[in-house]
């Protein structure tokens, strides 16, 4: 990316952030990034939101290991 | 590129798993491992999640959702946040190009839905009550490692936490204010209502009610709403006092039948409203039945529920509370009264209420109502009822034995009912002990019959005082009919009462003619040498020469000589009377007083009849042909010219009074006597009961003695008469010894000129009669005619003295006749005067002598 870019992207993803601590969501800039880049993508927000919800308490006591699947379809 | 882009989104994916999950601060403290199944469990969850909802269900708009944003803020109370993330999105959204975010509208909503589900998941951590969340301790403690304190910047001014202490201390008053619950004051407002002190609504004896205590906390609108219920605790306590206070009376027997009945009638109307309540206090406890399941019910029953439930109970209370402050002191029939003056209200639930009350009070009233005018029995242990009676003598049982009460006499029955009440309980009796009659019992159930009640108890009741009426009618009427059916036919009152007038005021002529032909000499005697016995004797005598001997021997049996109190001095003829002995029951009418003014009349018409006697008397010896004009022949003529004159003036005098006597008699005999009596016969004929008669015959009495100036405001009048009488009566015994002397006279004359024959004879009968020192026995003729002149002289002058003094007594007293208001006595005066004569004597007499005096026409 050219730096003009990316200084746009800096920014934006700033704005995000101070955006974000002003709803008191709690989630970091990387955390932000990454879901800003998914969204970008054209993933349901809502889905994404739930992710963020749901996956911090869905912690799964011993569950046989599993192969890692690939998500090439 | 598809690829690509797929293999960006795992990896971002995997990215994102593995941020979240390291953030997560419950994990264990080491950094996860991507490998992990853990990590491999989630990251599938996270791919299952994120394809499962692929299009997004709200319009890609990204002002819109900056805008429900920004009003988030705003009504959550952070409006600086909220223009700073206005103005952040205005920057946000101005970026645009390569290295910008393309979807915005994702990022915000995506922002937007995170920060909700975080609230969401926070307030569901805290407690419902706590006002201020963010500054309770725990929540402090854990985000210290953030800078942030949930969004709100934490500046410590107070090192003491003074304001953290004070908000505490608010938050465990408003805790407290809301601790006594609407139920609990509910349940406290029924038990005041029943008497009963509850929790925390308790009677206060200073303040005379029922009050919440002011400790407990509650909203003054409870508070008042509290009080204003328990107005109706503060009435049943009184009503119930009442009551309680009169059952403690009753063994006193303080109390009396009505006070009772209105117990119980009260006590009555308690037990539908301790229905009432029993029935609210169990509602109290069931919820409402909602139709929404949203909602959680509040218990059926609040405060402004009870005060729309109580709304007719305390009209009700609020009555008998009223009706019991008013007969706190009362008793029977002025507490029935009191009770009925209330019961004149419009409203017809207190119509209807008050009705029922006075129904169950005024029976015991009714009740002796009924058995007082159907049986004459007075059964009042209490004396509440308004008729009272006393024990008396037989005689006075009418008059005196039972009156009415006024105090006790309710409002509702009035006052002729309760005269006629009276009347027919009386006659009852009357007829039970006066006359030992016992034919009223059936009058009395066919009164009932006719009224159609039954002379069992409980007939009537309150409400139905026109039943009362004709029943006492009813009763009355055939009470008084079988009364007055005793008093004529058994008793014989009329038959009675024209003995009276026949004996006591000189109705039988010939009798009293007799009797006085018989008494007269002995009653010229001083009163203390006359003996009763003897008097009584003559009665008898009298009795059986004339017509009355043809009489009922049961009437002539009462009537006796009665020789009243008298002082020295006193002659027979003062003190002589005649007694009529009326017996129980006729002497009610004849009492003891009515019996003295009989005597007084009878004599005044005694001394009349005397007067008239002694005139007669005197006539008979002023018969002319006892004196024949051929035996004065011998004497001068002066002396029989005198003679004559003075014979002349003495009859003249003797017709004058004669016409007077005469004509009073008369007027007193017809005009007084017999019209009187011919009224009384009149009144006794349409007299529908024994009062009826009493006061015709008061009437009668009552007329008699006023006609014939013996009334008080007569005196005048009546002194004048009996001035006369004697008078009159003087005379008589100057005409007696007028021609006694004539006599005499004659009888020397007589002898003188009689043969000598005779002389022995004459000179016997004079022997007889000449027994005075100062006879004429052997004198001369001249001697004769000198003592006959002066004897005749002497007589004159007397008879002159008379005259005039008779002359002028009568003008006197003919003048005070028209001028009396009370009494009219212009036939007397007619009858006394009807030429004139009399009075254009006198008006001529004073005209010529000039002088000033009597008024008169």
């Amino acid at each position: 990316m050219d730096p003009e870019a990316a200084q746009k992207a800096r920014e934006s993803l700033e704005l995000a952030f101070q955006m974000s601590n002003i709803l008191d969501t709690g989630l970091d800039r990387h955390t932000l990034s990454v879901l800003i880049a998914l969204c970008d993508l054209g993933l349901n927000p809502e889905s994404l939101a739930a992710v963020v919800k749901e996956l911090p308490t869905h912690t799964h006591p011993t569950q046989p290991q599993q192969q890692r699947r690939s998500t090439d379809s | 590129m598809e690829e690509e882009d797929h293999q960006k989104v795992s990896d971002l994916i995997k990215e994102l798993v593995l941020r979240l999950l390291s953030q997560n601060p419950t994990s264990d403290p080491q950094p996860t491992d991507p490998n992990s199944a853990d990590f491999a469990n989630s990251h599938r969850y996270a791919f299952r999640i994120l394809s499962s909802r692929m299009t997004p269900s709200i319009a890609p708009d990204a002002a819109a959702i900056a805008e429900s944003i920004k009003r988030r803020l705003a009504t959550q109370g952070k409006s600086s946040e909220a223009l700073t993330f206005a103005d952040l999105y205005s920057k946000f959204a101005s970026k645009t190009g390569p290295g910008s975010v393309n979807n915005k509208w994702a990022v915000l909503y995506l922002l937007k839905i995170i920060a909700h589900d975080k609230n969401s998941a926070r307030t569901q951590l805290l407690d419902s009550s706590v006002l201020l969340p963010n500054l309770s301790d725990s929540r402090v403690s854990s985000r210290k490692q953030k800078g942030w304190e949930n969004g709100v910047l934490l500046v410590s001014k107070d090192p003491e936490n003074r304001r953290e202490i004070a908000f505490r201390e608010f938050v465990n008053f408003v805790k407290e204010e809301n601790e006594v619950r609407e139920e609990v004051l509910v349940r406290d407002v029924l038990y005041a209502c029943q008497g009963i002190d509850g929790k925390y609504v308790k009677f206060d004896k200073t303040a005379d009610g029922y009050v919440l205590s002011d400790l407990v906390k509650v909203p003054r609108a409870t508070r008042i709403m509290v009080r204003k219920l328990c107005e109706l605790g503060w009435l049943f306590r009184k009503v119930k006092g009442y009551i309680s206070e009169s059952m403690d009376r009753f063994p006193a027997e303080d109390v009396g039948t009505v006070g009772q009945a209105f117990c119980a009638a009260l006590q009555d109307e308690l037990s539908d409203y301790y229905k009432l309540l029993a029935v609210l206090e169990a509602q109290s406890m069931n919820p409402i039945p909602l139709v929404s399941e949203k909602v959680s019910s509040e218990n059926y029953l609040s405060l402004r529920r009870l005060s729309v439930w109580f709304a007719e109970p305390m009209v009700k209370m609020r009555l008998m509370a009223v009706l019991v402050d008013k007969c706190k002191v009362l008793r029977g029939g002025a507490m029935a009264g009191a009770i009925h003056l209330h019961a004149q209200h419009g409203d017809p639930l207190v119509h209807e209420f008050m009705r029922r009350l006075l129904r169950r009070v005024c029976s015991p009233l009714f009740e002796m109502v009924r058995s007082w005018v159907l049986e004459g029995e007075l059964e009042d242990i209490f004396a509440e009822f308004f008729v009272v009676g006393q024990p008396v003598k037989a005689e006075s049982l009418w008059r005196d034995g039972y009156r009415l009460h006024a105090g006790m006499l309710p409002s509702f029955i009035s006052q002729s009912l309760a005269q006629r009440i009276l009347r027919t309980g009386k006659s009852i009796n009357f007829l039970r002990v006066c006359c030992e009659d016992r034919g009223w019992a059936d009058t009395a159930t066919e009164a009932a019959a006719a009224a159609g009640t039954t002379t069992r108890r409980g007939g009537l009741g309150y409400g139905e005082t026109d039943a009362l009426e004709s029943l006492v009618d009813e009763a009355a009427k055939r009470i008084d009919k079988h009364l007055l059916d005793v008093i004529h036919i058994q008793y014989k009152f009329k038959e009675h009462c024209l003995a009276i007038k026949r004996y006591l005021l000189l109705g039988q002529g010939d009798f009293v003619q007799y009797l006085m032909d018989i008494v007269g000499p002995e009653l010229s005697e001083p009163a203390n040498t006359i003996s009763t016995f003897k008097l009584a004797g003559l009665l008898e005598t009298a009795i059986r020469s004339s017509n009355a001997q043809y009489d009922d021997p049961d009437i002539l049996d009462r009537l006796r000589v009665k020789m009243m109190p008298h002082g020295t001095g006193d002659r027979g003829w003062d003190v002589f009377s005649l007694e009529y002995d009326a017996r129980v029951p006729l002497d009610t009418v004849f009492t003891e007083s009515v019996m003295a003014r009989y005597l007084k009349i009878f004599n005044f018409l005694w001394k009349l009849r005397r007067v008239e006697h002694g005139l007669i008397g005197a006539w008979k010896t002023m018969k002319p042909n006892c004196i024949t004009s051929h035996s004065f022949t011998k004497l001068q003529q002066a002396v029989k010219l005198q003679l004559l004159s003075t014979l002349r003036r003495c009859q003249v005098l003797w017709v004058d009074m004669n016409h007077f006597v005469t004509n009073l008699q008369y007027y007193i005999m017809f005009e007084v006597l017999e019209v009187s009596w011919s009224n009384f016969l009149s009144e006794m004929e349409v007299a529908k009961d024994l009062d009826d008669l009493l006061a015709a015959h008061e009437k009668y009495l009552h007329s008699i003695v006023e006609k014939s100036l013996l009334g008080e405001r007569s005196q005048t009048l009546c002194k004048s008469l009996f001035v006369l009488f004697d008078l009159i009566l003087r005379f008589r015994s100057h005409a007696d010894r007028l021609y006694e002397g004539i006599h005499e006279l004659q009888a020397r004359t007589m002898e003188s000129s009689l043969p000598s024959r005779d002389k022995s004879k004459s000179r016997r009968q004079l022997g007889d009669k000449s027994s005075d020192p100062g006879s004429w026995i052997g004198e001369g003729r001249k001697a004769l005619t000198q003592r006959a002149g002066e004897f005749l002289r002497n007589m004159g002058l007397d008879l002159d003295a008379i005259a005039k003094e008779y002359t002028s007594l009568l003008e006197g007293f003919i003048s005070q006749l028209p001028v009396q208001q009370h009494v009219d006595l212009k036939f007397l005066l007619f009858r006394l005067d009807f030429t004139e004569f009399y009075t254009r004597m006198y008006q001529f007499v004073y005209n010529f002598l000039n002088l000033d005096g009597v008024a008169f026409f």
